[in-house]
Parts: structure tokens; C-alpha cells; sequence
């Protein structure tokens, strides 16, 4: 099972003894209260009003604990939004989820579709000083294409690069093997280092955490300050050409669980949270005096896949799923007895939207979906009806018997034990199954239990997430015949053993559609092909759900609501660059009201310790 | 939990303790520790036999779950898959991995990009800071309450303390740390915040040994040490309360009395240091699982231990770290239950004499 978390916006993909002993000790216990008590009242004002005065600190949560800063090798969302900001890309992608100009502020594309000319923006140059140049983007490029090392992180992007050079310093050519409709949009994702600085780090690239600071790089930030395993701090590049970030200094700060998070940005610890929350999380958040919570379209789905017959790409069958999933009456059938909406009621708090087309909402370019005579919406009864139509009859326990087998019509449904929203999903499921006479019973599994597993072909439905950046061509490619195993096991890298030629053809033409137009009508085909087949039922696109502190921080996100009031995807390149303080600061009374409160209590405590001991001491006699 | 007698001062002056100075003493001695350190080695071997099959035979698939979200093409999962060593049979990874930790290397961390013993180097101060903290004040806290609670049986302070020992100790770890990580952090009622959320140090300032940054570390200590202690408190509590409640029934008290001592003296000096054997083990035992850090609040809190960093390992999974990490942890153990069989036989001559 190819699952991925929730993406995070800006991630380039989807994603002693005796008396005088016991006398000493309360006090020591008493004085031990009091200290971190104080240090706790004068520590816990602190941050709040540092962030809130202009021009200083915006601190906002890590997607994941960090590990590497090295474009390179680096797959964590944590490091990857650090390393947006520090190092530049040849293209950006832009509030509407389109390539724009970045590095390269101008290209055009050969008559035959195979050489593009790059314009590199001049004069710019690195943080020490040096150049930025062409050269340094075409180092950059041949590296990952040509270095196994380099090629760790992002070398699936750059597979159809034939050749990159680079004539002059502000010029760069790319040839690629075949037309690349998607090279703008790969291009938004690879981060160009500077040669001067990377070349030495060439022979030992695997095992460079590029953790020293301040790092060498080119972008609205510069990495200065990190701790292992808790923050990263970004210094404002004054002189980035796309204009300054308003705030001074980034801090990332990673939180190991969610509500630790949220804790932090109740309290003025944090001031922004992007896409993590739970809908609870959420929703407690909307009454929060100071903060206010965005949804956001999803960029992202929850599905259940069906095995329609595990097999290689040579046609070999294995496995032990179902049989009765093969028959494509029978997928239809359970994806029309499934309630989407309720369960986005039920699981979501209503914030999700149910599951249609194979490609989530976050992407208008790319969106479909079907035809209203061609949807396959709840109804027991039409589910019922293609069931029995396909010879599948009721049995005398309300569970159907499989005509070819003569056994009960039950399959099994693998669950992430580590998904709440897995959990809460699969007695519906069970329940709605029950409905149309086929029995369910739930394997909650690890996630990696469950990954394991999906090879074999050992599964009949699995739970099943993923996300997508602005292009769609790696999901989209999940789904082809190509990435069924070889015979020897290798090669997997199918999501569902789904294989159809008819897709794999559009497959191969959206890729060389330049055209958005021409290239989204064939991809909307693609999920025609998927719908219809009913292998992946798409149950819901959940919201990305996100909070700040506008009391602290203003023109955070961008873009305006629609009409369900969910905001455009938003992008945290963006995001930081157009954050802003908020001119006047309405913490700084709250420290000296916490103050005020806390200093009473310590020495209240401090006096009643006091006499506890010296009562005891006198009566100690009477005691004994 | 230990459950050996402890000594009264008549059944000490009963024993029949044999001269322990001389030759035969430090051949007793060699024998007895020749015994404990190979029982310790053999455990060790067998611990890190048995870790390495569990390790491998969970079901994983550490370069889809390095890569889960990304494109990957199959060169880059075949170069992921060679550099992990995961194309190698199991017995190849046994064998790197036996003659690695014979050479003192604990293998290298694919998820971190950093040797194990780095990470471990790390991760192992911030654990030995909370676990130590919270050790001596479960320890202190516990051992007065055990000891006033065990001498009064059914006194208002024992009912007290022992109710809420127990209630306590059955709290999950988790669920106390997240109700006062919110309640200390965000405040309740009239009372602010007082407590970061999560982490070690403020991002952002300066780490060193200025006050401000000890300070700093000690507010970003108390959440977690605090939840710590109120767990852990109750089995020191409850063995020490026990204890005391076996030797207050024993006649030496009443000749201490009758010598005229105080009821103080005779508590302090006469039953806590026969009531404390079973509380020294408990003690060793602790300390020598402190330094595999408390995973669940280390968790919660975003503390940056070796506990997080095993939960880390494992969400992968991290095989070698895992690896290493387990080899560190079972060393601790062991050590620490040799130490703590060598003290208590210089604690108690019943083990010297057996």
C-alpha cells in the first residue's frame, strides 16, 4: 500500500534521613516549586511577546522531526520546508498551483518539443558572496542525474533529462529524451545548490546532514541556527530579489504529538500551525480568542482499494485475494453501498468532501467528475440489484453466496491500527457491506504491517491515502500496467494491481500535452478509466485544516474562501514570504498579569511550607 | 518486584555469618562475581540474538517508508534498497551485525543520515536529565512517604498517600502527560500559562551554561519530570511502606524502646535500614532502565531522549538503529543488575553467606 501522510503545503510532493533530613527535604521541595514556578511565570510571557512585535519572530510547527538538510537525500516534510526557503529552484509554483518564474525568469521549448532555453535571472548571488549562476543549476541537475547518491531524494524527476548545460552565465539548456509536459512543474521542486560549496561534499553526498550553520544558499531565508531533533531558525534574506520577508527571524519548531502543538499556540508559544490538525482540533481552535483557523481544499484522498487479481506485468496471477473482486459488477457495487457523505459527516466534522475523481480538489487545472449518469452514488438498492444480476444470491445468514465457489461472499478489510479515522471508518463500512449481503471482517494492521502485505497480493481491501503536489503525473502513474512487479518480485510500485491499456495510452499522451487545457481533458479521461472500474473508492478528500495567531501574525494565507468557505491550497514559501507582525503588540500586558498571578501563589507556597515544618518540629514530641 | 526478607537486628545476631575477610572471603567473592558477570554475559549475547530476529522479522519496508509521498523511480529504490543493505540475506546482516558490535560500532542510521552512536551521544543527556531528575524526586517522595505511611498503618497521611499512590500508578503515562502538558502550558481558569508545550530549550536562544539557559532547561523540565514522578512514585511508596510494616511487628523495637530511644530514633536508625534491601534493588533496577528514557513522555513533551528517538526508530523502521540503541539499552540493564547483586551482598550477609 503506497500511502503517504497527509501532504504539508510547500512540500514538493504529495507530500535524606532524620528530622533535619525531612525538615530539609520540604524545603527543598518547596524551593524546587518556587523556582520553576518563577522561571515558569517570567519564561512563559517571553516568547509570546517577542513574536508579536514587529519586525522579530514568526514561529511556526515543523511537519516532522528533522534529519537532513541535504537536498539531496532529504524526504522529511520538516526538512524539506527548511530547505525551500534556503536554497532556490529554477521555477515556483504560484498561488494558482501553476510553474512561474523563479531562478528562471524566462524559457521557450523547441519546435520538436525536446530543448528548452532557460533565461537565469543575473546578478544574484549566494550568501557568501559568490555568483549565483547557470552553471551552478547545471551542476546541480547533472549531479543528481548522473550520481546515484545525488539522485536519492529527486531522481525520479529528472529521468527525462537527456543533457543540461550551461553556454553562459545566464543561460540554460535542457534537452529532454521525450516531450515533458511536466518539466516546469518538476523543476519547482529541485533545489539548485552552489557548486562551490557541494562539489567538495560530492564523495560522501549520502552521509552530509548539512547541519552547520549559517548554511551557504539563496532564498528569503538563511538557514542560522539549528538544534538536533527540536528547531531550525531562518534569518530574513533582506536583499531577496521576490522582496524581504516581513518577519526578521523563522523558527521551526518541531512537536513530537499534536496537541502539544496546539497547547503551544493556545499559549502564544507558536504561531502558526499548517495542515496537522484533527477536525476536534479544529474545532475546539474556532473559539480561541487570537487565532484563527483556515480549511483549506484538499490536496489529498482516503480510499479503499479492491484488488481486482494481484499479477505481474507479464500476467502471472498470485496472491489470495478474493476472486469475486475481479468482477467489476461487484466493485461497482460495494463503491455504490458506501455512504461517502455520511462519513464525512460522522469522521470529518463535514470538514471533507466526498470522493468522486481519482485527482483531489486542491488542483482545479486537474479536477473531474463523472457525468451524473455515469456516478456511482449511494444506492443499496441498485447495489443490490447488480449483485444479484451477477449471480451473487443471498445466502440464509444475509450473506451472499459466490456462484463459483459456493462459499460465503466475505473479504477482508485492512485498517491502519495507527488511523483514528481508520478506526472510526470501518464499522460503517462493515454495517453498509452487511447491507447488500457481504460480510466484512476488519484486519487492523500497522502501517507497515499493511504495506508489507500489499505485495503479496494477500489482501481483498485496504485502506488507502495519498497526496499530490500541482502535478499529477506520479499518481497518476501508480496506476499503470508499467509498475506491476517483474516476475522475481521487483519493480512493485503499483497501488492496486490495477493494469488497463487504455489508460496506460492516455498515460503516455498527457505527458506530452503542453497544452493545460488539452493535457487536463486527457487526464480527466484517465479518471473516467478509474472511476469506472472501481478500484479506487475514493471515500472523502479531507481539508487540510490549519491555525494561526492573527493576533500576532496578518497576510499569512492567501486567497479567499469558496463557497463551502474553504481556502485555496496555500503554499508555506508564500506563506513566510507575505507573513507579517502585527504592528501593535497584545501580549505584553498578559506577562505581567501572569505575573501578577503567579507570584502570589509561589509565595503563599513558600510560607505555608514553612509553617507545615515548623508545626511539625514542635509537635514532634507529642507525636512520639 | 523484589520480595527477599529484609533484616531485623535479632535475625541479624541469629545468623550464622561466616568470616568473610581473608582468603576464603575473596574466593567466595571471585566465584560470586565470576558467577553474576558470566549470567550477565550470556544474557547479553542472547539479548542481542533475540533483538536483531525480532528486529528483522518485523514486517517493514523501511525505503517505501523513507520515500512514502515522493516520486521514486525503481533506480532510486534499488540504490536506497543496496545503500541500507536490504538486498543482503539475513544471516550476511547477522554476521556485519556481530562482528559491528564486537568492534564497538553500533551501525549507522539511515533515517538521521548519522552513525547510531552519534544520535545515541545526543540523545542520551536530555534522558539522563529527566530520568535522573525525576529518579531522585520519586525516590525522595516516595521512600518519606513510604516510611511515615508504613510506620502509621491507617493514619490519615498513610490512607492519603497510599490512595493516591495507587490511583496514580494506574494512570496511563500518556493521558497524565497530555492533561497537565495542557493545563500547565495553556493555563486553566485564573491560572496563566505557566510551562512551555514541548521541547527542551526556547528555539531560538542561546544553549551554553548561562543561568538564563539552565533556567530556561529547568521550566521545560518540570511538565515532564513532574509526570514522571507522579507515576513512578507509588512503587517506591509501596515497597517502602511494606517493608516497614514487616519489621515494626519484630521484638528489637522493644528493646530499643526499652533503652529509652525515641520513637524517631528508633524508626530512623533501627527499622528504615533494615526496610531498605527490597527499595535498594528497586532503585538499581530503575537506574538501569533510565537510560532508555521514558518513551511515552518523552513523546508527549517533544523531549529529545533516547526514548523518542527508539519510537523514531521505530515508525520506520530503522533496523541499525534499533539495533544499536537495544545493544545500549541491554548493557544498561544488565550492568545495573550486577551492581545491584554485588551491593546487596554487601548489604546483606544472608547473600554472602548462601
Amino acid at each position: 500500500m503506497k500511502i503517504t501522510r497527509l501532504a504539508r503545503r510547500g512540500r514538493p510532493c504529495a507530500h535524606r534521613p532524620a528530622s533535619a533530613w525531612r525538615a530539609k527535604a520540604l524545603l527543598a521541595a518547596v524551593a524546587g516549586i518556587t523556582l520553576a514556578s518563577a522561571t515558569a511565570a517570567v519564561g512563559a510571557a517571553a516568547p509570546a511577546a517577542a513574536s508579536s512585535s514587529p519586525g522579530s519572530t514568526l514561529t511556526v510547527e515543523a511537519g516532522t522531526a528533522f534529519s537532513t538538510f541535504n537536498p539531496f537525500t532529504a524526504y522529511n516534510s520538516g526538512d524539506l520546508e527548511v530547505i525551500n526557503e534556503i536554497y532556490p529552484n529554477l521555477t515556483t509554483t504560484s498561488k494558482q498551483g501553476a510553474p512561474e518564474p523563479y531562478l528562471a525568469t524566462k524559457w521557450s521549448l523547441s519546435p520538436n518539443k525536446l530543448t528548452w532555453t532557460f533565461a537565469i535571472k543575473s546578478g544574484l548571488k549566494w550568501s557568501d558572496g559568490k555568483p549565483l549562476t547557470a552553471a551552478d543549476a547545471a551542476w546541480t541537475l547533472n549531479l543528481i542525474i548522473h550520481n546515484a547518491a545525488a539522485g536519492a531524494a529527486n531522481g525520479a524527476l529528472v529521468a527525462s533529462l537527456a543533457t543540461v548545460t550551461a553556454p553562459n552565465p545566464t543561460t540554460l539548456v535542457i534537452t529532454t529524451k521525450s516531450p515533458a509536459a511536466n518539466l516546469l512543474y518538476n523543476l519547482a521542486i529541485i533545489p539548485i545548490v552552489p557548486e562551490h560549496i557541494w562539489a567538495a561534499q560530492v564523495p560522501h553526498l549520502g552521509n552530509f546532514t548539512n547541519h552547520s550553520t549559517p548554511a551557504v544558499g539563496y532564498g528569503p531565508f538563511i538557514l542560522t541556527g539549528f538544534v538536533p531533533n527540536q528547531s531550525a531558525t531562518l534569518t530574513a534574506n533582506t536583499s531577496f530579489f521576490m522582496g524581504a520577508p516581513k518577519f526578521h527571524t523563522v523558527i521551526v519548531q518541531y512537536y513530537s504529538n499534536g496537541d502539544a502543538a496546539v497547547a503551544a499556540l493556545r499559549s502564544g508559544q507558536l504561531d502558526d500551525i499548517d495542515d496537522t490538525l484533527t477536525a476536534t482540533q479544529f474545532n475546539a481552535l474556532k473559539s480561541a480568542k487570537g487565532i484563527t483557523v483556515t480549511p483549506q481544499v484538499s490536496a489529498a484522498w482516503t480510499a479503499i482499494e479492491l484488488n481486482p487479481g494481484a499479477r505481474t506485468r507479464t500476467g502471472r496471477h498470485f496472491g489470495n485475494g478474493n476472486p469475486a473482486l475481479q468482477n467489476i459488477k461487484v466493485r461497482q457495487a460495494i463503491e455504490m453501498a458506501i455512504n461517502k457523505q455520511e462519513l464525512v459527516s460522522k469522521n470529518w466534522d463535514g470538514l471533507a468532501v466526498s470522493g468522486q475523481g481519482y485527482l483531489p480538489p486542491a488542483y482545479p487545472q486537474w479536477q473531474w467528475t463523472p457525468p451524473s449518469s455515469e456516478q456511482l452514488t449511494y444506492d443499496p438498492a441498485k447495489a443490490n440489484q447488480l449483485l444479484n444480476a451477477a449471480g451473487y444470491k443471498m445466502g440464509p445468514n444475509g450473506i451472499r453466496i459466490d456462484p463459483k465457489t459456493h462459499k460465503p461472499l466475505t473479504l477482508r478489510l485492512g485498517i491502519h491500527s495507527d488511523e483514528s479515522t481508520d478506526a472510526a471508518m470501518a464499522p460503517y463500512i462493515v454495517e453498509w457491506l452487511k447491507a447488500i449481503g457481504i460480510g466484512v471482517t476488519v484486519d487492523s494492521m500497522s502501517y507497515n504491517q499493511l504495506n508489507a502485505d500489499l505485495p503479496k497480493g494477500d489482501w481483498d481491501m485496504l485502506s488507502d491515502t495519498w497526496s499530490t503536489g500541482p502535478d499529477p503525473t506520479y499518481l497518476l502513474s501508480i496506476q499503470t500496467c508499467g509498475v506491476l512487479p517483474l516476475n522475481n518480485g521487483n519493480g512493485f510500485n503499483t497501488d492496486s494491481f490495477f493494469c488497463n491499456p487504455s489508460y496506460d495510452k492516455l498515460y503516455a499522451q498527457q505527458a506530452t500535452e503542453f497544452n493545460t487545457a488539452q493535457r487536463a481533458a486527457t487526464i480527466g479521461k484517465m479518471q473516467q478509466v478509474l472511476y469506472s472500474n472501481a478500484v479506487d473508492v475514493v471515500l472523502y478528500y479531507p481539508d487540510f485544516l490549519s491555525a494561526v495567531r492573527t493576533s500576532a501574525v496578518k497576510n499569512y494565507f492567501f486567497g479567499k474562501p469558496n463557497a463551502q468557505g474553504f481556502y485555496p491550497q496555500q503554499n508555506l514559501f508564500i506563506n513566510w514570504l507575505d507573513a507579517a507582525p502585527v504592528a501593535s503588540g497584545n501580549t505584553s500586558s498578559s506577562s505581567g498579569t501572569t505575573l501578577a498571578i503567579v507570584i502570589p501563589i509561589v509565595i503563599v507556597v513558600l510560607l505555608a511550607g514553612a509553617a507545615i515544618v515548623v508545626w511539625r518540629r514542635r509537635t514532634a514530641g507529642e507525636r512520639e | 518486584m523484589s520480595t527477599s526478607a529484609p533484616l531485623s537486628a535479632k535475625s541479624l545476631s541469629a545468623l550464622e555469618v561466616p568470616p568473610s575477610g581473608g582468603a576464603s572471603g575473596a574466593r567466595d567473592f571471585a566465584r560470586y562475581l565470576g558467577t553474576k558477570v558470566t549470567a550477565a554475559l550470556v544474557s547479553f549475547v542472547a539479548l542481542l540474538v533475540v533483538g536483531f530476529i525480532i528486529f528483522s522479522l518485523m514486517p517493514s519496508n523501511p525505503v517505501e517508508s523513507l520515500t512514502r509521498g515522493r516520486p521514486t523511480s525503481p533506480k532510486q529504490i534499488a540504490f536506497l534498497t543496496k545503500e541500507l543493505g536490504l538486498n543482503q540475506p539475513i544471516w550476511e546482516r547477522f554476521g556485519h551485525y556481530v562482528a559491528n558490535t564486537l568492534q564497538g560500532h553500533l551501525g549507522y542510521s539511515f533515517q538521521f543520515d548519522t552513525p547510531v552512536a552519534t544520535l545515541i551521544a545526543q540523545r542520551l543527556w536530555p534522558t539522563i536529565l529527566l530520568m535522573g531528575a525525576s529518579t531522585i524526586v520519586s525516590v525522595l517522595l516516595g521512600m518519606w512517604l513510604g516510611i511515615h505511611s508504613g510506620w502509621r498503618p491507617g493514619s490519615l497521611l498513610d490512607r492519603l498517600s497510599t490512595g493516591s499512590a495507587i490511583t496514580l500508578w494506574s494512570v496511563p503515562t500518556f493521558w497524565l502527560g497530555i492533561i497537565l502538558l495542557v493545563l500547565g502550558s495553556t493555563g486553566f481558569g485564573p491560572v496563566p500559562p505557566l510551562f512551555p508545550a514541548g521541547g527542551m530549550a526556547t528555539a531560538g536562544t542561546a544553549g551554553g551554561f548561562g543561568i538564563a539557559h539552565i533556567l530556561d532547561v529547568a521550566r521545560h523540565l518540570v511538565l515532564p519530570c513532574l509526570t514522571l514522578v507522579l507515576v513512578v512514585f507509588a512503587q517506591y511508596q509501596m515497597i517502602m511502606r511494606s517493608s516497614m510494616i514487616d519489621e515494626t511487628g519484630n521484638s528489637y523495637l522493644l528493646t530499643a524502646r526499652a533503652k529509652g530511644l525515641r520513637d524517631a530514633e528508633v524508626r530512623q536508625h533501627h527499622v528504615v535500614p533494615n526496610a531498605l534491601l527490597p527499595s535498594v534493588t528497586l532503585i538499581f533496577l530503575q537506574v538501569g532502565t533510565m537510560i532508555s528514557g521514558a518513551i511515552t513522555v518523552e513523546t508527549v513533551y517533544s523531549w529529545p531522549g533516547l526514548g523518542y528517538l527508539t519510537y523514531q526508530a521505530l515508525q520506520i523502521p530503522d533496523l541499525q538503529l534499533l539495533d544499536g540503541t537495544f545493544i545500549i539499552f541491554s548493557a544498561s540493564v544488565i550492568v545495573f543488575n550486577v551492581l545491584a547483586d554485588l551491593l546487596y551482598r554487601a548489604l546483606d550477609p544472608r547473600v554472602r553467606r548462601a
